[in-house]
């Protein structure tokens, strides 16, 4: 088997504000669902043990705690129309991401043409703001939607790019110029669908 | 791919991350809404039959593709058939979260004259108490690639799930 396509990438350490070498690879591998078992489970356990200690509401929980990455990427192995991302540093997997090549946009000025629509995008919970008061490293999440905006213009989809944010999320994709289509009302909890344009991909780029 | 950008691109992107919470993701599967506590705490049979249901969904998009597809029909046509929106059957062929309406599945039971109790429970509308149901969906959803052309293969196990979606409880295992 050919090895994982990678680039070398730079984080930002969340406590020192210093640089830090890291790997966007384009692979959700065996190693990468260790340390999803081995060091993003047990922290998020930690968490969520202090949350309901402390009395926090649910609606303030990590909102991807019960998500199984084992079991999205199960789900889609062997699919060419489905592929997955990490980012490493240290030695550890620090955000994962699975987009799908099928869907099409929603916005107007773009509808019916191919986009990366984003599946699932998370970082380890140690990168989290809601999850622990400083962050280890910076950036693990912009690395991730930078490889989506990246494999759109490869896959000749110019960039265009479609997710559904979580509620918690929704502040940074609003910040980044990403268009806000709203609830989407076919999704439990109706969730915001978020889309990049062409023009929209191409300034994110640069 | 690879990506080439300067050392100060990378900062210069995390720092405008701020302290921004990055997160996508739309609903996840069934087995996912176990929390992974309840996960490992033993209850295997729970846990399996949850990833069970989820298969059978994951069958439900497949088996609308192939019927739609062993009549010649096109996602239009098949959905004016049907009385449904175009978009709402893409959504079930090719979106596995894709919960659809009730009407929607009775319209689907009506145009595939299936009953439409077995379409819910496929569906994921209703819960399956038919275990053998669901088995028969994961062998069906393992022997049927929506991007191929229907083969001879596909045909056959589509004929023979139509059959058993025709029946009434259905115990193989």
């Amino acid at each position: 088997m050919a090895p994982a396509d990678f680039s070398p990438i730079y984080l930002v350490d969340g406590a020192t504000g210093s640089a830090v070498a890291a790997e966007l690879r384009q692979e959700i591998g065996a190693a990468q669902l260790t340390d999803w078992v081995t060091k993003w489970q047990p922290a998020v356990h930690e968490i969520m043990r202090e949350l309901i200690a402390k009395g926090v509401p649910q609606d303030r929980w990590p909102q991807s705690s019960h998500w199984r990455w084992d079991q999205k990427v199960a789900r889609v192995s062997g699919l060419l129309a489905h592929k997955g991302f990490s980012v490493t540093a240290t030695g550890v997997c620090q955000g994962l991401m699975q987009v799908k090549l099928t869907q099409s946009a929603r916005l107007p000025e773009q509808h019916g043409k191919p986009l990366v629509y984003v599946e699932y995008l998370e970082t380890a919970p140690w990168n989290r703001s809601d999850c622990v008061p400083v962050r280890r490293f910076k950036g693990v999440g912009t690395a991730l939607l930078t490889a989506a905006v990246a494999l759109s213009e490869q896959e000749t989809f110019k960039g265009r790019i479609g997710l559904h944010s979580l509620p918690q999320a929704d502040e940074f994709y609003q910040d980044l110029g990403m268009c806000d289509l709203g609830p989407d009302p076919h999704y439990p909890n109706q969730l915001r669908y978020f889309e990049f344009t062409a023009e929209q991909a191409a300034a994110f780029l640069v | 791919m690879k990506l080439e950008r300067s050392k100060e691109w990378w900062i210069a992107r995390a720092a405008r991350e701020g302290n921004h919470v990055v997160l996508a993701g739309g609903p996840v599967a069934d087995e996912e809404r176990e929390s992974p506590a309840e996960l490992r705490s033993g209850n295997l049979e729970r846990a399996s039959l949850s990833v069970a249901a989820s298969d059978a969904h994951i069958a439900f998009g497949r088996f609308v593709n192939l019927m739609r597809r062993s009549r010649g029909m096109g996602i239009e046509a098949f959905a004016e058939e049907a009385n449904l929106d175009p978009g709402e059957v893409l959504a079930i062929e090719d979106d596995v979260h894709f919960i659809p309406e009730p009407r929607t599945v009775y319209c689907l039971a009506l145009a595939f004259k299936l009953p439409q109790e077995r379409l819910m429970q496929l569906s994921g509308l209703s819960k399956a108490r038919d275990v053998g149901l669901r088995a028969q969906a994961v062998r069906f959803a393992a022997s049927a690639d929506p991007v191929r052309e229907l083969t001879n293969e596909e045909e056959t196990a589509l004929e023979t799930f139509v059959m058993i979606l025709s029946k009434g409880n259905h115990s193989a295992g």
